[in-house]
């Protein structure tokens, strides 16, 4: 484990000499290639290379080098290891790099949000708003000279707040005014929300559609969220419909940023692991594998043998309550009040119920730690562990099936809805259990083995429907595969140690990049982290699947009722924390 | 008239109206306690023993609560929409016989408030009163969702009202009378029309289901497309005048139900103390409450498109073969009583052919 990806399986260098460079910084990876002949590379990476999979775009900035970059991270569908290339431009603005969307259409919100966060425009994109700030916010948060309002110090710890064995009010340092920054001619006392919106509503404007039978019909715009009942949070999406049929649709997001990389970034590397859990706040556990997974590929160290079987168990775990959870919502998002969420609760109690023995926390677990896990699991746990995989979980899950499967009302609402093609599917980098549902077996726990998934025996799950009947049975038998690998965990865990060595607060990380990737029940879960070599992470980018599987709703929605709206966008399983971050 | 008649209708009314308020909050109880035992929860428990307080507890929080109005509301019909959805729903009971006759002093007392001799009539035309009430109230919260709401409930409303009304026909024929005391009198000695046209029961079942809004009909307050429908913008008392109408609803449509088809009032020694009339009817009411709470706690909801598909290709032209079955059946009859039976076998053909179409067009994907 813990092996470096390599990148240089494919030489971009002999293949364009002139446009590409390796990496050699120390500790790198991958390509650096130059912002004119990115398309052209871009093409020639998807097109004759097959990299179709585009998992992650993000930004970087380097301040000391007066340099801004932009790093594209992708796969194939068909396993593998993945190829980064990087585009360095001068940090000075305007910054310009041309879009890739054309070439893989998922990069669509993550160059949004490289745009908000930090200022680097890309011509090319139809759409380029901010998307998790306002359209009215002052500056790109996540550029090193920014500084958020109460700012103290570049990074924590902060110095004692009682040097003088007196308390100091951060404020006191630093008043609010002096680093709370407006646009040009902006006004907060005359500000009405109305004019950062109409850039969102003339968005749509350019999809509406004229009838064509002579007959003059209005369409209406429906806020959908960010308070409503069916948008899993504070999620809105601006539906334009024509009756009760969706003729276009935005999503709109951000209403519960809170620059989660930002903070990532201020911390140091063990303070980052609870932040992780406020992710994906339904599967701590696995977002915390995924951190450790990039951290320890950057340190290079082992993982001892029973955490490895100890973070599988709870990983599994995880996804087991957090499908069953999925489908009792997705129930009630089609209208079942809450009975089936109520049974789903019922077995993740007792999931949760391992997971507070184990590491003291139900949701917020923060349980893993670089090289193993925080501590041994305690035998009591490990018995009811064995009572829940041997024999109360399975029938559950049988259970569920058997109630809900075949009932008529629920077929006729999942059935050929929501349709998104293998092709639009992997276009649009979706991941997890959606990306499988339209028929494409791809799942890093096969596709890239992390961990020790690579000496258990399960089937990557897909179905070949590509619609909502299809994301709800690829979970129904995710379920079933993830208690085979769980029966053959809990029969083959080693005893040993937990830690490789002592356990420390500051742990010396090595400078370099690494891109962690997990299969999180919710899709590919991957932790971009660049240290150089100081206790903080230089860069710390959160991969989240919620944020980039919401880049096909449009795609799935149009033509669709209102009523599949919600049962569609229940079906992706967004998590607030992990989409807005 | 004398003045013992005025007396005897207000004391009647009285108790009515106090039966179906009282009904209305303790079906509210019941609800909950029963969708509690179905969600493998228990359900309020704390006010008073089994949480029997707990509607008093309901209600003075909603009277005390603040009622807010849009300020772009059209203020007359929004404080209007929640009156004229709730009184349709009580007034629509005073045709309801609730007991046989008896006998007080030297007068015969009915236990219905009107008797009177087009009492099915006065049903449909009452229950089609109350969709103003929702789609007035969706119109004036000047809110798209409750708009939206109106609209469906408008839609579904008038598509199933004529389902209803064919299988009121059914009963009408059975009964051979429009009046509800002799459509009840005519199942005596076991002959519940159920039995005799179960299909007919059925069809009038899921139409009132989707009358009421009741899952999985709910489309006008689908919580979870429509946040509340047409009663999101109301609050406080206003909104629970809505949850009154709609509950009241639900005790007389299935006061309806047991009078056309099972049996009303009748039940053994019903004729010896005539105030066991009533105990029969709250026992069939409670029990088809029960079921459409059961409904609820399990099924998720139609489509709205599909629901008037539904509505309109699969339940419409069944009603109409169950209504000609059942005339022609009672044709038949005439010859010879034991064809009457034949109603029974064909329209569960016809219900079974149905339930195929229910099967093709609830899978069908675009309805244009």
């Amino acid at each position: 484990m813990a092996t470096t990806v390599s990148t240089k399986s494919v030489d971009l260098s002999t293949i364009f000499p002139d446009a590409v460079i390796a990496d050699e910084r120390k500790g790198y990876t991958g390509w650096l290639v130059e912002k004119d002949n990115l398309i052209e590379i871009a093409t020639y990476v998807r097109e004759e290379l097959d990299y179709d999979l585009l998992s992650s775009v993000t930004g970087v900035d380097y301040l000391p080098e007066e340099k801004m970059e932009v790093v594209y991270q992708v796969y194939k569908t068909t396993g593998g290891p993945g190829l980064f290339f990087k585009v360095q431009i001068p940090r000075e603005d305007p910054m310009e790099i041309p879009s890739v969307i054309n070439i893989w259409p998922g990069a669509d919100l993550q160059e949004r949000e490289i745009w908000d966060l930090y200022g680097i425009k890309f011509p090319g994109h139809p759409d380029l708003r901010r998307i998790l700030t306002w359209e009215g916010f002052e500056g790109h948060p996540m550029r090193k000279d920014w500084q958020e309002p109460f700012y103290e110090e570049e990074t924590k710890p902060f110095k004692s707040r009682w040097p003088k064995g007196e308390h100091i009010h951060a404020e006191e340092i630093n008043p609010y005014h002096d680093n709370l920054k407006f646009p040009p001619k902006f006004n907060p006392e005359n500000w009405t929300p109305t004019d950062p919106e109409e850039a969102l509503y003339t968005s749509l404007k350019k999809f509406t559609t004229k009838n064509e039978d002579g007959l003059e019909a209005e369409q209406i715009i429906v806020n959908m969220g960010p308070q409503h009942p069916s948008t899993h949070g504070v999620f809105r999406a601006v539906v334009v419909l024509d009756g009760e049929k969706v003729v276009s649709l935005k999503p709109v997001m951000g209403y519960l940023h809170r620059n989660h990389e930002k903070i990532g970034e201020r911390n140091t590397y063990l303070h980052n692991m609870p932040y992780t859990d406020r992710l994906d706040y339904f599967n701590s556990m696995a977002n915390n594998w995924a951190y450790a997974l990039a951290v320890e590929k950057l340190m290079g160290i082992e993982v001892t043998e029973r955490s490895e079987y100890i973070r599988v168990i709870m990983s599994e775990l995880t996804r087991i309550q957090n499908h069953l959870v999925w489908v009792g919502i997705f129930l009630n998002d089609l209208g079942a009040v809450v009975t089936p969420l109520l049974y789903a609760f019922e077995e993740r109690e007792l999931i949760l119920d391992i997971f507070e023995e184990v590491s003291g926390a139900r949701m917020m677990c923060n349980y893993y730690r670089f090289g193993g896990v925080v501590r041994d699991m305690p035998v009591r746990a490990f018995e009811k562990l064995k009572q829940l995989v041997y024999d109360r979980l399975p029938g559950k899950i049988e259970e569920f099936e058997r109630l809900l499967s075949e009932n008529e009302i629920l077929l006729s609402r999942v059935k050929g809805i929501g349709y998104l093609s293998a092709k639009d599917a992997i276009a649009t980098s979706m991941t997890g259990p959606m990306l499988r549902a339209s028929g494409v077996p791809y799942d890093i726990r096969r596709a890239e083995p992390y961990g020790i998934y690579d000496r258990f025996d399960f089937d990557v799950v897909t179905r070949p429907e590509c619609d909502l009947y299809a994301r709800y049975h690829v979970r129904i038998e995710e379920m079933h595969q993830s208690l085979r690998i769980l029966e053959q965990a809990v029969s083959t865990i080693p005893e040993g140690p937990i830690l490789p060595k002592k356990p420390v607060y500051q742990v010396r990380v090595p400078a370099g990049e690494a891109y962690g990737r997990i299969e999180s029940p919710k899709g590919e879960l991957g932790f971009y982290v660049i240290s150089n070599g100081k206790p903080n992470p230089w860069r710390y980018h959160v991969r989240a699947p919620s944020f980039i599987n919401i880049t096909a709703l449009e795609k799935m929605c149009v033509g669709e009722k209102i009523a599949d709206f919600v049962a569609i966008l229940g079906a992706i399983d967004i998590v607030l924390g992990e989409l807005d971050r | 008239m004398d003045w013992t008649l005025w007396l005897e209708l207000v004391i009647k009314a009285l108790v009515l109206i106090f039966a179906l308020l009282g009904g209305f909050a303790y079906l509210t109880w019941y609800e909950r306690r029963l969708l509690a035992r179905f969600q493998s929860r228990l359900g309020p428990n704390r006010a008073g023993p089994f949480g029997l307080l707990q509607p008093i507890a309901d209600a003075v929080k909603l009277i005390f609560k603040e009622e807010l109005t849009p300020a772009k509301a059209y203020k007359l019909v929004f404080f209007l929409a929640p009156i004229m959805t709730l009184v349709p729903s009580v007034i629509i009971a005073a045709v309801i016989p609730w007991g046989p006759p008896f006998q007080l002093g030297d007068r015969i007392v009915t236990q219905s408030i009107a008797d009177i001799n087009v009492g099915v009539l006065f049903l449909m035309s009452i229950a089609s009163i109350a969709v103003y009430g929702i789609v007035l109230a969706g119109w004036s919260s000047n809110n798209k969702y409750a708009m939206l709401g109106g609209l469906r409930s408008a839609a579904q409303m008038i598509s199933y009202e004529l389902t209803l009304g064919l299988a009121f026909v059914v009963a009408i024929l059975l009964g051979n009378s429009m009046n509800l005391t002799d459509i009840v009198e005519a199942q005596r000695d076991g002959r519940w029309f159920v039995l005799v046209q179960p299909v007919g029961a059925l069809i009038l079942w899921i139409a009132t289901l989707a009358e009421v809004n009741r899952h999985p009909f709910d489309m006008p307050e689908a919580e979870q497309e429509l946040t509340a429908g047409y009663h999101t913008e109301y609050s406080g008392m206003k909104f629970a005048l809505f949850f009154m109408a709609e509950y009241q609803k639900m005790i007389v449509v299935s006061a309806i139900l047991a009078t056309l088809f099972f049996g009303g009032y009748l039940g053994p020694w019903v004729d010896r103390w005539p105030l066991l009339g009533p105990v029969y009817m709250f026992l069939k009411i409670v029990i088809l409450l029960f079921i459409m709470i059961w409904v609820r706690a399990t099924w998720p909801r139609i489509r709205y498109d599909r629901l008037m598909a539904f509505g309109w290709k699969v339940l419409l032209p069944l009603a109409l073969a169950v209504v000609m079955i059942t005339a022609v059946g009672i044709l038949l009859a005439e010859i010879n009583p034991w064809m009457i039976w034949l109603i029974p076998i064909f329209s569960l053909i016809a219900g079974a052919f149905a339930s195929l179409m229910i099967d093709r067009s609830l899978r069908r994907k675009a309805y244009a």
